[in-house]
């Protein structure tokens, strides 16, 4: 009997520790890795936001490395953007008019207007790109391949390629073809790299809550290497045609992954091919399942 | 005593780790609803491990003996479940059509027969396809 009350106990105390997960409770990377030398200014590897033991699934994050939203604290949109905000109907948070929905004022609307995937606009349900900032907040793993003049993020949900140019270039002031990752270049400040970007298409969305951006946003993005297994990151958008004030998100804490820390039941190590494809096959499964499931039957 | 006090933790914990689910992924699922979920016996009748995410199409009984066609949701995608030890060999070779399996499942809130499954049991009383609940990813709304 005491050994059920025990592991009930253990029980009770694992569940405590979920919940401060999810309020974003503080917690270092893993102690076994506390005196590891480590270079400021190499962010090689691969980094996750998520929660679970081999840093992928999609689902929560990581104690302490922030939710899956850009921010809570949004500034007020402009009369352009509230208007392209309302035209956006997401999936995910809190659904539309539930009592949950209703009980929790304190989150931002953005949080608490999910319709089912069948009558949503969420580009990302017809696999559009995610764009940066969504692909970054996405809990799937990132690497970071640093080469001379350039630094490739990879990331694992889409299996998409980014390039942070970090040969001295600028910006183009104009360009003539806007982009769904848009154009970035970085620079140190300090042991901060501090990456600009622009020119980006306006489909994308800033977070799977459906908050919007023109094509005029300027994304900055900083990433602080605080330990050997731990990468911070802020980000800013600065958007004047839809939020009235520049937007900073939350603190995004990336953990690093072993090298074996991805592996599949063949022993493969490395980011999986996590692909929304083949098209087909996404649309028989909106068609048989996801369309169904919210009332859409073809 | 003992006895109540074992219960009483034992709901407590329960409670707990369903709140923790859903805080942890900031909302429920939206398609279907979790506090409706219900277990029964199924026949396989098609099973596609394919993005964005694998589906089980399977058919019960309901209480008048006529049979239901359902249409099932699987939250985690390939690329998760071959890191789990459920690579696609194994997995249609547990879910070939005909096999007869114990499915736990949260219908869709429409009342149309499409839910999200929670779990799969084999006759043998295996568990399929899941290390961990196959409906938390579901639980953010849509692909993971």
């Amino acid at each position: 009997m005491s050994s059920r009350l025990w592991t009930l106990g253990a029980i009770l105390v694992f569940s405590s520790v979920c919940l401060a997960q999810g309020r974003g409770r503080i917690m270092a990377g893993d102690p076994a890795n506390a005196n590891k030398p480590y270079d400021k200014h190499d962010l090689s590897g691969t980094w996750t936001r998520n929660g679970t033991p081999g840093g992928y699934g999609g689902g929560g994050t990581c104690a302490n490395c922030g939710d899956r939203g850009f921010s809570n604290d949004v500034p007020p949109f402009t009369p352009l953007g509230q208007k392209m905000f309302d035209a956006n109907k997401p999936s995910y948070g809190r659904n539309l008019g539930s009592p949950e929905a209703n009980a929790h004022p304190e989150e931002h609307i953005g949080r608490r207007r999910a319709v089912p995937p069948a009558n949503g606009t969420d580009p990302y349900q017809t696999c559009n790109p995610e764009g940066v900032t969504r692909a970054l907040i996405y809990p799937d793993p990132v690497e970071f391949n640093v080469l001379p003049d350039k630094i490739m993020q990879q990331f694992e949900w889409t299996y998409v390629t980014r390039t942070i140019w970090t040969d001295g270039r600028k910006l183009p002031d104009d360009p003539d073809q806007l982009r769904w990752w848009g154009y970035s270049t970085a620079h140190w400040e300090g042991d901060t790299l501090v990456v600009n970007s622009n020119g980006f298409d306006d489909r994308t969305w800033v977070d799977h809550f459906g908050y919007p951006h023109s094509t005029d946003m300027k994304l900055e993005e900083r990433y602080h290497r605080t330990a050997y297994d731990v990468l911070e990151l802020t980000m800013t958008i600065t958007d004047p045609k839809v939020y009235t004030k520049p937007w900073t998100s939350q603190l995004k804490r990336f953990r690093l992954l072993p090298k074996n820390g991805i592996k599949t039941v063949d022993g493969w190590t490395g980011l999986m091919e996590d692909l929304c494809a083949p098209a087909d096959e996404v649309e028989s499964f909106n068609k048989r399942v996801r369309d169904p499931a919210g009332g859409v039957i073809h | 005593m003992k006895t109540k006090l074992v219960n009483l933790l034992a709901l407590a914990a329960a409670l707990l780790m369903i709140g923790s689910a859903v805080f942890a992924h900031h909302g429920t699922g939206v398609s279907y609803d979790q506090t409706k979920a219900f277990t029964v016996k199924a026949t396989v009748t098609e099973f596609r491990y394919a993005n964005p995410h694998p589906q089980l199409f399977f058919d019960v009984k309901d209480d008048k003996g006529q049979v239901v066609h359902w249409s099932g949701e699987i939250a985690p995608n390939p690329a998760q479940l071959v890191q789990e030890g459920w690579g696609r060999k194994r997995s249609e070779a547990a879910l070939a059509a005909g096999t007869e399996v114990e499915i736990t499942l949260a219908p869709s809130r429409l009342g149309t027969p499409v839910g999200v499954i929670n779990k799969i049991v084999s006759a043998q009383g295996e568990s399929i396809l899941g290390l961990t609940p196959l409906g938390n990813a579901a639980a953010e709304g849509g692909k993971k």
